[in-house]
């Protein structure tokens, strides 16, 4: 464990902790270390302070009126850090005064000696304030339960420093501000390691350091630097526990994101969709919309409605492991995700990740279509629908295929055909050949045979067989009324045998 | 005398032309004390003047060293003394009493403070007595205790002193230590009527030649005709300025009216209160200022820059006139000036008695720093 500072410890800490914790701050500047704590009854008392003291007002020099406004005038002289003071003396204008003066005036309920006791106490030992306030800070991110309210804690106590939880360089919750590149801020970055995910999360805090300065200025700025880091180490398990949480609540998680993305589908029916940009919410839900937006459709081998939402979310769990930013959306039959990057010819993370999902892929029947990279919200909506075509097309290739957009063409068509209903026209007019046990190699044959335009030996190659035999089976369909020849019946026939064999190469797989 | 626009200098006598003037230049050098007696003191004064006369207004210089002389004023609530004015002979009596007590005849009267009511009581009283009325005062302002004159700096006694109340009941009253006539005084004031007419520090204009502030009877004349001459502030403030030493500390718009009860010295009755002003221009000073029974102190951001016993008042800038404490509001845009008190008043002693720690400010004043 680090060794915990002993440098002076800043008003802003005091404010943090009981006494002043309760009490109504108006601070000029919360760094300001406090050295030294006096309890003031006399104006002589505060006319002998020295800097970077804080006083405590009490008896002769709190009467109210004019002794407070005396002595925040005195304070300013002095160069003190602060002065507390009961709210019985403290009005509107004092506050208006101190402000003026840039002095920063702490107003109490509670009787200034004990404070002013406790104080004391608290500035001879600075680290066992801070211990203080970091204990303070956990019983309060212990009340947390989901991440926003812990960023939430966060930035109230880091008040000038934003902090910001970020994936992949999304801002999931806290201040974007904290990403922001500014002069003479340094950022502090803390690992998350989130349940199950593979690329951690991290705190960011934009700590602003007070550049080149006066060494003992730049060690105040190193004490909050070491501070924050603390806090942020400090928020992790809380942040990890909401995480895992949130990640439980995925029917909410679900619904959510449906809805989401059916208003994001909308946005693209705005008078100009080039122009659409990324509604704000889609990146709460850590979506990311960019440049190059690159669909994935994921689909059940045999689409049998909507699917139940245990399934969903074990497609989820597997899916976005490792990629939680990687939204999953439930979208009729299927799941709808998408890969958001700059370069539209970047797809190693997404090759990746296919493979790394092959098994789940294969373990729930599932087939992957993926669709070309389009910017922006309209062009992620077009590779949507590249990506369900591609799925179609996928599905001819059995549980786990992948079938990439750019590869498909016009074969997409063919994913279209409503197979099982036109297996069940074959049943009807074709009775003699369905009732053949040969009817399956019959099929495939003259499918081959129309495939390769007519050429037989073209058909023998590709079925493996000789040419004979594919003679042989060609005049036993054409016997059985599988007629291809008849120029008239050919695409009929055609679309048939394709029909027919796509549904018996699907059920001999299953 | 006929008060002639732009006169400037020591008069010699008081008509009942010169009785809006004293009002107003009373008023000014005690801003805490409210109008409601004005009509009727006025027109009583200028009454008693146009019968009696002039009364004239000397030098104390001018008399001889040995005539008996006594001070006279107001004591306790004005606006006890709006609900029962005064019956006219209070002030003749309590200096008769005293001629009586001590067997001699008064010579000239002059007034314990040259401000508030005390200043045209004083010459009421002259006026009555046909005597002639100094041209000299023991504040130079007003103080709250009686004893918070420039005579008892110099060791003169109040007492043998002599209270009359508007019932016509009286109390007379001989200590040996000066401070001490003011707390059984006061005991007195309620039971006679709420006010009483003083008559009080018998002594003679040998003494008063080195005991009393002079010519600020006729300083109050010459600060009331500035006043009654209705200008606008700058020049106003300026004119004042040749004739007291004021200058304007600040001009600002009223912010706050703090009516606190705060814990008060008990030598002085007042409730204290504050009044914080935005300054307008200038540095933009947030000025507060502190009342008790008069402005006793101005702190600049916190800072003190004039308290008691300097003289403060507050001019309405959009009327051209004095502000009075209780006519203020928040909003009003004031003018804040400090006139310098005698000398006398930043001696150790003096500052010990009417300085600002006898109102619980425990500062020190921005003269001695």
């Amino acid at each position: 464990m680090k060794r915990s500072s002993t440098l002076p410890i800043t008003l802003g800490e005091l404010a943090r902790i009981q006494p002043l914790a309760g009490a109504e701050p108006h601070l000029a500047d919360p760094s300001r270390p406090v050295e030294q704590v006096v309890l003031a009854e006399t104006f002589d008392r505060l006319r002998r302070c020295t800097p970077h003291g804080l006083v405590v007002l009490h008896n002769e020099a709190a009467t109210g009126g004019w002794s407070l406004a005396a002595a925040l005038h005195l304070a300013w002289e002095r160069n003190l850090s602060a002065v507390v003071v009961a709210r019985s003396v403290a009005g509107g204008s004092s506050v208006a005064l101190a402000e003026r003066l840039h002095m920063s005036l702490i107003v109490i309920d509670d009787d200034p000696i004990d404070v002013a006791l406790q104080l004391a106490g608290q500035v001879s030992a600075p680290a066992a304030a801070r211990a203080l306030r970091q204990a303070r800070l956990a019983e309060l991110l212990a009340e947390q339960t989901g991440i926003r309210g812990v960023l939430g804690v966060l930035n109230r106590e880091l008040q000038q420093v934003p902090v910001a939880l970020v994936v992949g360089g999304v801002v999931i919750a806290g201040q974007s501000a904290a990403l922001t590149e500014r002069p003479q801020v340094r950022l502090i970055e803390v690992e998350v390691q989130a349940p199950g995910e593979r690329s951690a999360a991290r705190l960011i805090a934009a700590v602003p350091s007070t550049g080149p300065a006066s060494p003992s200025v730049s060690a105040t700025a190193s004490v909050s630097l070491e501070q924050v880091e603390s806090l942020l180490r400090l928020a992790r398990p809380s942040l990890q526990a909401a995480w895992a949480q949130s990640r439980l609540d995925t029917a909410t998680r679900a619904a959510h994101e449906q809805a989401a993305f059916d208003l994001l589908r909308r946005l693209p029916s705005a008078p100009s969709p080039a122009d659409v940009e990324a509604p704000p919410w889609t990146s709460e839900l850590g979506w990311q919309v960019g440049e190059a937006n690159r669909a994935v459709w994921l689909a059940p081998l045999r689409p049998s409605g909507e699917p139940p939402p245990e399934i969903t979310y074990l497609i989820r769990a597997s899916w976005q492991r490792g990629h939680s930013t990687w939204p999953l959306v439930a979208e009729g039959d299927g799941w709808i995700s998408w890969h958001s990057g700059a370069d539209p010819a970047d797809v190693t993370s997404l090759r990746r990740a296919l493979a790394g999902f092959r098994d789940s892929a294969v373990a729930h029947r599932l087939v992957i279509g993926v669709g070309r990279a389009h910017a922006g919200v309209a062009g992620l909506m077009r590779s949507v629908a590249e990506a369900r075509l591609a799925a179609h097309v996928a599905r001819e290739d059995g549980p786990g295929a992948v079938q990439w957009f750019d590869q498909v063409g016009a074969n997409a068509a063919l994913a279209w055909l409503p197979t099982t209903e036109i297996a069940q026209v074959a049943d009807l007019t074709l009775e003699e050949l369905m009732a053949a046990k040969d009817r399956a190699a019959l099929v495939q044959t003259v499918l081959a045979v129309l495939d390769s335009g007519g050429s037989l030996s073209q058909a023998s190659q590709q079925l493996g067989v000789h040419r004979n035999t594919v003679l042989a089976r060609l005049a036993r369909a054409r016997q059985l009324g599988l007629t291809y020849d008849e120029p008239g019946q050919r695409l009929a026939l055609h679309v048939l045998s394709y029909a027919l064999t796509a549904l018996w190469s699907n059920n001999e797989l299953t | 005398m006929t008060s002639v626009s732009g006169y400037v200098g020591a008069s010699s006598s008081i008509t009942a032309e010169d009785v809006p003037a004293l009002y107003e230049g009373a008023k000014f050098y005690s801003p805490a004390v409210g109008d409601s007696n004005k009509t009727s003191i006025n027109s009583w004064l200028a009454g008693l003047l146009d019968r009696n006369g002039p009364v004239p207004l000397l030098r104390v210089e001018s008399l001889p060293p040995e005539t008996p002389c006594v001070s006279v004023c107001v004591i306790g609530s004005g606006s006890a003394m709006s609900d029962l004015p005064p019956a006219g002979d209070e002030f003749e009596l309590a200096v008769r009493q005293i001629e009586r007590l001590q067997q001699i005849t008064f010579g000239a009267i002059y007034p314990l403070a040259a401000a508030t009511i005390s200043a045209l009581v004083a010459v009421v009283t002259a006026a009555q007595l046909r005597v002639p009325l100094l041209d000299a005062d023991g504040m130079g302002r007003a103080f709250a205790l009686i004893h918070h004159t420039a005579m008892h700096l110099s060791g003169v006694s109040p007492t043998p002193l002599a209270a009359v109340g508007p019932t016509g009941e009286s109390v007379l009253i001989e200590v040996p230590a000066g401070p001490r006539a003011d707390r059984m005084l006061r005991a007195n004031v309620d039971t006679v009527g709420g006010w009483a007419a003083l008559a009080a520090y018998p002594t003679t204009a040998g003494v008063l030649r080195r005991a009393a502030l002079p010519g600020t009877m006729s300083r109050i004349a010459n600060v009331g005709r500035l006043l009654l001459d209705r200008t606008d502030p700058d020049r106003l403030v300026t004119r004042l300025g040749a004739i007291t030493g004021c200058r304007r500390l600040a001009r600002g718009r009223i912010a706050e009216l703090e009516h606190l009860s705060r814990p008060s010295d008990v030598t002085i009755p007042a409730h204290p209160s504050s009044l914080v002003v935005d300054e307008v221009g200038g540095l933009g000073r947030q000025l507060r200022i502190e009342l008790r029974s008069e402005i006793v102190a101005v702190f600049a951001d916190g800072a003190l820059i004039a308290g008691a016993p300097d003289l403060m008042c507050l001019l309405d800038v959009s009327r051209g006139t004095l502000a009075t404490l209780d006519s203020l509001e928040p909003g009003d845009l004031i003018d804040v000036l400090v006139t310098p008190a005698d000398a006398v008043w930043y001696s150790p002693a003096g500052i010990e008695m009417v300085g600002m720690g006898s109102h619980g400010i425990p500062l020190v004043h921005p003269r001695r720093r």
